[in-house]
């Protein structure tokens, strides 16, 4: 289904959302950073931005996350699981990277088990992705087989035609429903609509690294490059497609909660073995474990390269290491 | 000046005085610099150095990856070389092991860093070589120093908490903060420690709190105010806001600013009688 939405009606949109029960999560500016959170109101939205700071990861998969509380007597333990945690919520103005990263994620989160915390809020949420207009040098969608207009992972996509109107796609039967729902915000389509889109420079060429990472499990650029990462998490948290977490338990001697959190491979501790040793004992193989695992292991177990182009890891790194250089890097060594 | 570094960053490595040369390098935007690691003579064109160089570089003399390189030499503005000072008070590196390259700043960031505003050591108060026009090290007075905290002091105590409980509910957990800071050198940071669990792990209110609060606790009276932790917080929490307030008290307190000279007594490990001890009440 084809519609039209102007600006001028995001107010009604989000106003009508709320009506509806609907929680809405929208990029918001707040200093120096815009990031997806939740909003009342339209006039919180902020739509001046290549993309937010943080990815829509954590809609999905908080950054903590109770799984289970206990209680201990001498004789039973009682168990409560959370309940609630899947909000009817539709998250507006995402970008098609962002969008994407989600059925990358599908994947893994019912692989071996079904994540009922993934699931469940996979369910509640509504995805309304905005088209990117704009780009910027980080950008490098279109090099792991994505577009700034792509729809894989969307609901709804909009697409920017004019400085006030949308073009507005619906690309799954929940997204048609939420348009259906809100219909008196849009309005019929015009025959062939100018989408204004970003360009996005293709930086490399993705058939050729694979072959690469499948030679090259030991190679000096591991080191060179990696020398000056400082070993921080911020490229795994800021990344939409990261998964690692860890679980701990917050207790007291009777009563406790297990707790899921966002763990990084970048961490020293991450592979830590009680023993002392540790597998992953310098940052050059704990960055080509951030390498292999995005373009060469998860390719081979579930087909889809765990990367999609966003940019955020570059952007954030403090040491300013630069992912799609390193799969530069690692084209020009394919091609040697 | 970019010539003269490098021309002496060449010399070094070719009379093997160093293996290895800590600098600044040409970043994936304009915007950006990198840090950068030259331990071939014909490699030294790679180094630069303008207003983009913000990094203090001598966290690099912490982390075995960039150690093993060998003896190195590092180019450090004013700020910078306070890190040495401490780091060579606190007995985490030999005078003999580091050849410092101190370079003469009028300023990094674009806009200015803050720290910038009231710096008192345009040129570095320890070098070897020094590259670049020798400038005034001006003291600058203790208020104008501490100017960052005059909107921060007015406020009243709940009005503090409030503004710390929003800043911290953004942290992470990424850790880039005390990852970066090269006074940070704990081989197993408390965080890490989980028997017991002194900080929760959680990214939740009172793991974020017991965190950021801990993590500047710690640099109180040694923080030499390089502002790395907050260029570096990917979720923009004003840590600097925190280490200057505890720096401000140090001051206050003991008479004492790290990093200024290697005759200095530490604050936080030297016992005096005289000490302020108002806080035992």
């Amino acid at each position: 289904m084809e519609k039209l939405l102007n600006k001028n009606k995001f107010d009604t949109l989000i106003a009508g959302l709320k009506k509806q029960g609907y929680k809405t999560v929208a990029p918001k500016k707040d200093n120096r950073l815009v990031t997806l959170e939740e909003v009342q109101d339209a006039s919180e939205i902020s739509l001046d931005h290549v993309i937010t700071n943080n990815s829509i990861k954590e809609f999905f998969f908080p950054k903590t996350e109770k799984i289970l509380s206990y209680t201990l007597d001498k004789n039973k333990v009682e168990m409560e699981e959370p309940k609630g945690f899947a909000v009817k919520s539709v998250i507006f103005g995402t970008r098609p990277c962002d969008a994407f990263s989600l059925p990358v994620m599908d994947k893994v989160f019912n692989w071996d088990c079904s994540d009922k915390f993934w699931v469940e809020r996979r369910e509640a949420i509504t995805i309304v992705t905005i088209s990117c207009d704009k780009s910027d040098s980080y950008c490098f969608c279109t090099s792991v087989g994505l577009a700034p207009d792509a729809k894989q992972g969307s609901d709804v996509l909009l697409t920017k035609i004019s400085n006030d109107e949308y073009l507005v796609e619906t690309v799954t039967e929940k997204g048609e429903n939420l348009v259906k729902e809100m219909e008196s915000v849009f309005s019929d389509p015009p025959g062939t609509p100018d989408r204004q889109v970003a360009t996005v420079e293709e930086k490399f060429d993705l058939k050729k690294i694979k072959p690469w990472l499948d030679d090259n499990f030991e190679h000096d650029v591991w080191d060179e490059f990696s020398n000056k990462c400082i070993g921080c998490g911020a490229c795994t948290f800021v990344c939409p497609t990261c998964h690692c977490f860890d679980i701990v338990d917050e207790c007291t001697m009777t009563k406790g909660d297990r707790v899921k959190n966002w763990d990084g491979c970048q961490f020293t501790m991450f592979t830590m073995h009680t023993s002392g040793h540790n597998p992953r004992s310098t940052q050059g193989m704990r960055w080509r474990q951030r390498i292999m695992h995005k373009f060469k292991y998860y390719v081979e177990k579930f087909d889809s390269t765990l990367c999609v182009g966003c940019g955020r890891c570059s952007r954030v790194c403090p040491a300013d290491m630069n992912i799609s250089e390193m799969l530069e890097l690692i084209e020009t060594e394919a091609g040697k | 000046m970019i010539e003269e570094l490098r021309k002496k960053a060449e010399e070094l490595l070719k009379n093997d005085t160093v293996k290895v040369v800590f600098g600044y390098g040409e970043g994936s935007v304009p915007e950006r610099t990198r840090p950068v690691f030259i331990t071939k003579p014909e490699d030294v064109n790679k180094l630069t150095w303008n207003k983009y160089c913000v990094y203090n570089l001598t966290t690099y003399l912490k982390r075995q990856e960039t150690r093993k390189l060998g003896k190195p030499a590092i180019i450090v503005k004013g700020c910078d070389a306070r890190t040495i000072i401490v780091l060579l008070k606190e007995c985490q590196i030999k005078r003999e092991d580091v050849y410092i390259l101190g370079v003469t700043c009028d300023g990094v960031g674009d806009p200015l860093a803050t720290k910038c505003e009231s710096c008192d050591v345009h040129t570095p108060r320890i070098y070897d070589d020094l590259v670049g026009e020798k400038k005034e090290n001006k003291e600058v007075p203790f208020e104008e120093r501490y100017a960052e905290l005059d909107e921060y002091e007015k406020l009243g105590e709940k009005e503090k908490w409030e503004f710390w409980q929003k800043q911290f509910s953004k942290c992470i957990k990424c850790y880039a903060c005390s990852n970066m800071c090269p006074l940070c050198f704990c081989d197993r940071c408390i965080v890490e420690k989980n028997q017991p669990q002194w900080i929760d792990s959680s990214a939740h209110a009172r793991g974020n709190l017991s965190w950021n609060v801990t993590r500047a606790y710690h640099l109180a009276g040694r923080c030499i105010n390089c502002e790395e932790c907050q260029r570096v917080c990917p979720v923009d929490i004003p840590l600097n806001l925190l280490n200057k307030k505890l720096a401000k008290e140090a001051e206050k307190n003991f008479d004492y600013r790290p990093g200024y000279s290697v005759d200095d007594e530490l604050a936080m490990s030297t016992y005096k009688e005289e000490d302020s001890q108002e806080f035992f009440k």
